[in-house]
């Protein structure tokens, strides 16, 4: 079991209000992602969860039972720092084998499970080590470990994966994805990459300022992003944001046009990938193209619209400096109110 | 014109780093290579300096044979084992707990609070030792006057001397005194060394800890003590050295001479004497080099103690 349920859940420092009431119902077994700017207030969540924050309002029910008040070991929650936090002057399975050491297990019932999480982790070599004889990824796995042995009925991650260079990020992102799968339990991870949120979430929290922006699964945040922070917080390259014509120039009349906006639709949102190259269409000027191989990010200045537009194309199709013609693909446009909300589709057309 | 004629005096690169150097070096060869070298050649000599430098005779190891067999010299060494220990062990025992109750309990308190501890430790010893004979004053002193205020107590004071102690006349009470004193003023200073390496510890070991279902006494137990680890073994070895070479404090309290029966006699006072009281500079010497000998061997010792486990465990 790990049902964490959190209810008008806040957090104030002395005046300043950081966590502004959250409600949050985690599934057990859910693999739930929280994501959004630095300073948000992830952090901060996690650790109230943990029991590392008190909690200044609302309740936190773990299985549901209140957890407030009870202490951090009590909760049923183990945590994956950032920093790792591994034990310096222990072995990997002293480590590994300390909650279960604190908790009065006897030595040999210790050491097969923790052998046992070793073997899920597969640094069963790396037991007798010393923290510093490890590498980043390996420190990041006895981290792991050491949640693991516990058998929590909630894993809380804090950016685990952030001290990591690229590849191995890539490579224990499937290694979470695999983990989640074959111990089915619950867990709770913060980040700010995105790609790690909607590669590894059943669903995402998308938080901004100490409130949830959105809640939802990783495709429908990406297709169906609920306001414009989200919309913008989501996508890589960012979606294109455009204003309503207030100028006359006919180049950003026409865009508009071809996005279908109507008379209520303040702004328009339309992912890079959705805009495309055309024989004929709107007249725009290639500021910058950057090739990635497979594909080419355009940042094209439309007549009128402020900002640049950004297009994901087929790669080595322009250059920069280049006059092309753009065509926006109408059935993928996300249309926003002046409170940038996203407005019910087809309610223009 | 001036320029250029600056320019001739300028340094060659090469030159430079050993003029800048020689200050320190030549200090250094005067006060410290000199007379360490010198207190080698006079242990294998005898000489009474007052009869000139031509009076000087080669002895062999007679010097270190007659130390050997000096009554004396290992009951210095008996008594400054004894004070190494009294007043260096619970240093430390209470320094750790000292600083981690400072690290985790003053806000902005806290500097003033170390400084107070730190005190003893820069203040002369002249005046700690005016202070402290005052205090163990057997007629007048704090000491006593609280002692005969608890053994009016009715159970407590059965415990407690019927009539004022002589502290520093009487030979069992010379080397409690002596201890407390250093104890006392060397505390701080390990405070302040613990304290150095408590806030090197990062703050979420403590939180992973606690997440594991550490209390704080476990977590002092698992995670403060072996974190210390290296600093206590600085704080140890600092401690033997400077217990065995224990003088200033011992030397003043007995008025120079060791105290009655020699029971605050350490080895330093004692070879001091052997010098300058009895004129045997050879035998001063030959000392000096066996004490350096039971400094370096002690040393060792701490250090093989503080490093087996990390490497055979
Ligand atoms: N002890 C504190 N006292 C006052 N304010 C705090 C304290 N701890 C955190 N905050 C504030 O709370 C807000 C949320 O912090 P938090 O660490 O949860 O952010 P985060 O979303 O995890 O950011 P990041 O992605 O950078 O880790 C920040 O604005 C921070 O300044
Ligand atoms: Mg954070």
């Amino acid at each position: 079991m790990g049902q964490v349920s959190l209810q008008g859940i806040r957090k104030n420092y002395a005046e300043v209000s950081v966590i502004k009431g959250i409600d949050l119902e985690v599934q057990d077994g859910e693999f739930m992602v929280f994501v959004g700017p630095s300073g948000c207030g992830k952090s901060t969540l996690l650790r109230m969860i943990a029991g590392l924050e008190s909690i200044s309002g609302g309740e936190l029910r773990i299985d549901g039972v209140r957890a407030n008040e009870l202490r951090p070991a009590d909760r049923g929650a183990a945590m994956v720092f950032q920093s790792y936090a591994l034990y310096p002057h222990m072995t990997v399975a002293e480590n590994m084998g300390f909650a279960l050491k604190m908790a009065g297990v006897p030595k040999q019932q210790r050491a097969a499970q923790v052998g046992r999480a070793a073997e899920v982790l597969h640094i069963v070599e790396l037991l007798a080590r010393y923290p510093k004889e490890l590498s980043g990824g390996q420190r990041q796995r006895v981290a792991i470990g050491r949640a693991i042995v516990r058998k929590p009925a909630v894993f809380l991650f804090d950016e685990p994966l952030s001290n990591l260079d690229a590849a191995l990020r890539v490579s224990m992102r499937t290694e979470l994805s695999r983990l989640h799968k074959e111990l089915a339990t619950t867990m709770i991870y913060v980040t700010h990459d995105q790609v790690e949120a909607l590669t590894l979430g059943n669903r995402i929290a998308v938080f901004n300022q100490g409130h949830i922006e959105q809640l939802g699964a990783p495709m429908d945040l990406y297709h169906r992003p609920a306001n414009e922070f989200v919309a913008n917080f989501i996508g890589m390259p960012n979606i294109n944001l455009i204003d309503r014509p207030d100028s006359a120039s006919a180049a950003h009349l026409a865009l508009w046009e071809a996005l279908q906006g109507s008379a209520t639709v303040q702004r328009i949102g339309l992912r890079p990938e959705h805009l495309h190259l055309a024989g004929q269409g709107i007249p725009a000027l290639v500021v910058l193209a950057e090739h990635l191989g497979d594909s080419s990010i355009l940042h094209l200045q439309v007549e009128g619209v402020n900002g640049l537009l950004k297009a994901k194309v087929v790669a080595g199709q322009c250059i920069t400096g280049q006059m092309v013609c753009i065509a926006p693909d109408a059935s993928r446009v996300l249309r926003y109110d002046v409170d940038g909300r996203l407005m019910e589709s087809g309610g223009n057309s | 014109m001036r320029a250029a004629k600056f320019m001739a005096f300028r340094l060659s690169p090469e030159l430079a780093p050993y003029l800048f150097l020689s200050p320190f070096v030549l200090l250094f060869l005067v006060f410290g290579v000199f007379p360490l070298l010198f207190s080698l050649y006079l242990a294998f000599q005898t000489w009474e300096p007052t009869s000139g430098l031509a009076a000087m005779q080669f002895v062999g190891w007679d010097n270190f044979a007659f130390a050997l067999q000096d009554e004396w010299f290992w009951k210095s060494l008996k008594n400054t084992a004894w004070l190494a220990l009294a007043s260096g062990v619970p240093q430390h025992l209470v320094a750790i707990p000292l600083a981690c109750f400072i690290h985790s309990s003053f806000g902005s308190l806290r500097n003033g609070v170390v400084g107070a501890y730190f005190m003893p430790y820069i203040t002369s010893t002249v005046a700690i030792a005016i202070l402290f004979s005052s205090l163990f004053s057997t007629d007048y002193g704090l000491i006593n006057v609280v002692l005969s205020g608890l053994s009016q107590i009715p159970l407590l004071g059965g415990l407690m001397p019927q009539h004022p102690v002589d502290w520093l006349n009487d030979p069992d009470t010379i080397k409690p005194a002596i201890a407390l004193i250093v104890f006392w003023r060397y505390v701080g200073f390990n405070v302040v060394l613990y304290l150095a390496a408590l806030q090197t510890i990062p703050k979420d070991i403590y939180e992973a800890a606690t997440m594991d279902g550490a209390s704080r006494w476990q977590q002092f137990w698992f995670i403060t003590l072996p974190s210390l680890k290296p600093m206590i073994f600085f704080g140890v070895t600092l401690s033997v050295i400077g217990g065995l070479q224990l003088f200033e404090e011992a030397f003043i309290l007995t008025g120079g001479r060791g105290g009655s029966d020699q029971a605050g006699m350490t080895t330093a006072i004692y070879l001091y004497r052997m010098a300058f009281d009895f004129n045997d500079f050879g035998a001063a010497s030959a000392m000096s080099w066996l004490l350096f000998i039971v400094v370096a061997l002690l040393t060792w010792l701490t250090n093989r103690l503080f490093s087996t486990k990390e490497s055979h465990s």
